[in-house]
This record gives structure tokens, sequence and C-alpha cells, in this order.
């Protein structure tokens, strides 16, 4: 079920978004759950992923998604061969 | 054998499942069409009449079926991984996209998931066999010179 659309998308308000488009710093944030919103196009994220902060360039088809979704939460598995203790 | 929009429907089922073997219709849809068409419901496809059969096809021609739909789909897909979304990635790696166990089980994910996105590599061979799919290249020539 998708979200009325009386509330609107679910956004945080980032300080200083101007500025951050014009200098082209990135905005480093743990809401991954805010949705990219027509005025963030051309900004600069660093999204946590619960580890680190992934560096994220915001395009116009990612409107409407959420930041989350492009910083993955998710460790490749690569076989490391350990010595039986 | 009744040959409508590029699919043969058997003659001696019921309209409302030959009407299934569209790619996108289903139960729910099949019978809303069956209702609209006032078409009852041991109606076979062979007792229908010519009237019937054109308003049907009508009918099926104003609905997002077949490639349209196929091609819709593939378009949602293409546009997660394009942008490398978690989701368009799971597809890539023809795993489920939301959220199930991978550990055992998954095997309609294996099966399916990620056909749309291996077939980017042939797109352009196969633009050139279906005319009605625009490539970037030619929708670009022909903004330009329109």
């Amino acid at each position: 079920m998708p979200r009325a659309a009386w509330k609107g998308p679910f956004f945080v308000a980032f300080p200083g978004l101007r500025q951050a488009i014009q200098n082209g710093t990135p905005i480093a944030t743990q809401a991954r759950s805010c949705t990219i919103l027509p005025s963030f196009v051309g900004l600069k994220f660093l999204v946590h992923n619960g580890k680190d902060y992934i560096p994220i360039n915001v395009t116009e088809e990612m409107i409407g998604h959420k930041l989350g979704e492009f910083a993955s939460t998710r460790k490749r598995f690569s076989y490391r061969f350990t010595k039986a203790k | 054998m009744l040959h409508l929009l590029g699919v043969n429907l058997p003659d001696r089922k019921l309209v409302s499942t030959a009407l299934q073997y569209f790619y996108g219709i289903g139960p729910t849809s099949s019978s809303k069409i069956c209702d609209q068409l006032s078409i009852h419901k041991q109606c076979k496809l062979a007792e229908l009449s010519e009237a019937q059969i054109n308003s049907l096809s009508n009918v099926l021609a104003n609905m997002n079926i077949e490639t349209d739909l196929k091609r819709e789909v593939r378009d949602h897909v293409m546009h997660h991984r394009s942008i490398n979304t978690y989701a368009g990635r799971r597809h890539a790696m023809s795993l489920p996209v939301r959220g199930q166990r991978t550990r055992n089980n998954a095997k309609t994910a294996k099966k399916l998931n990620g056909r749309w996105v291996q077939r980017r590599m042939f797109s352009s061979l196969s633009t050139e066999s279906f005319p009605s799919v625009q490539s970037p290249l030619e929708r670009f020539f022909n903004t330009k010179f329109f």
C-alpha cells in the first residue's frame, strides 16, 4: 500500500541546502528514509549505511526514491580461507 | 483457432478462460471484459458472433497487454538498474527484490529476475528487428528534426 497522498512525501529538512548545491559540498546524513525532492538535484550526499557514509550524486531520475535505496547496507560475500582453530 | 492481436485463442474454451491466454489478463480482468461486453459465463469462443469479436478486439486494443505491458515492466526494471538502486541491483543479481529469504528457496526470482537486465547487452541488436522500439539515438534524431 502506498503512502497516503494527503501526507505528502516524507523528507528531512537539511539546513544550508542552497549553499551545498552552489559549493558542491556533500551533506552527510543518516536519514536514509528521506525522499529525494526536486530541489535536491545536483546535490552530493554522504548517506550512512550503518557503517560508512556512501557518496551519492543526485540526478533528475532519482526524484521520488529514498536516499537509502542508493546506499547498500549489505556487504558482498567474499570467501576467505582461514585456518580452523 | 481465433487469431486476435497476435495471440492464438483456443476455440473450444470458455471466453473468460481463453482471454487469459493474453499476457496481462488474469481471471479478474477477463471476467470484467466479459461483463462489459455482456458475454454470459458459459459462452465459448466459437459461439461468439462477428460483432462481439469486433467489440472484443476493440476493448483489447485499448488495454495495456502483451508487448506494451512487457515493455513497461522492463522499463521499470531498467529505471532501477540505471540509477543503481537496491532493487535494480537485486534484479541484476537475479535475487529476490523485496526482502525475501535467500538462504534457500527464492526459486522464482532466480528463474525470472535479471532477464530484463541481461537483455540490455543485446538491445542494440534487437531494436533492428523491432522497428516499433526506438533506440535513444533514433528518438534524439526524431526530436531534432521535427
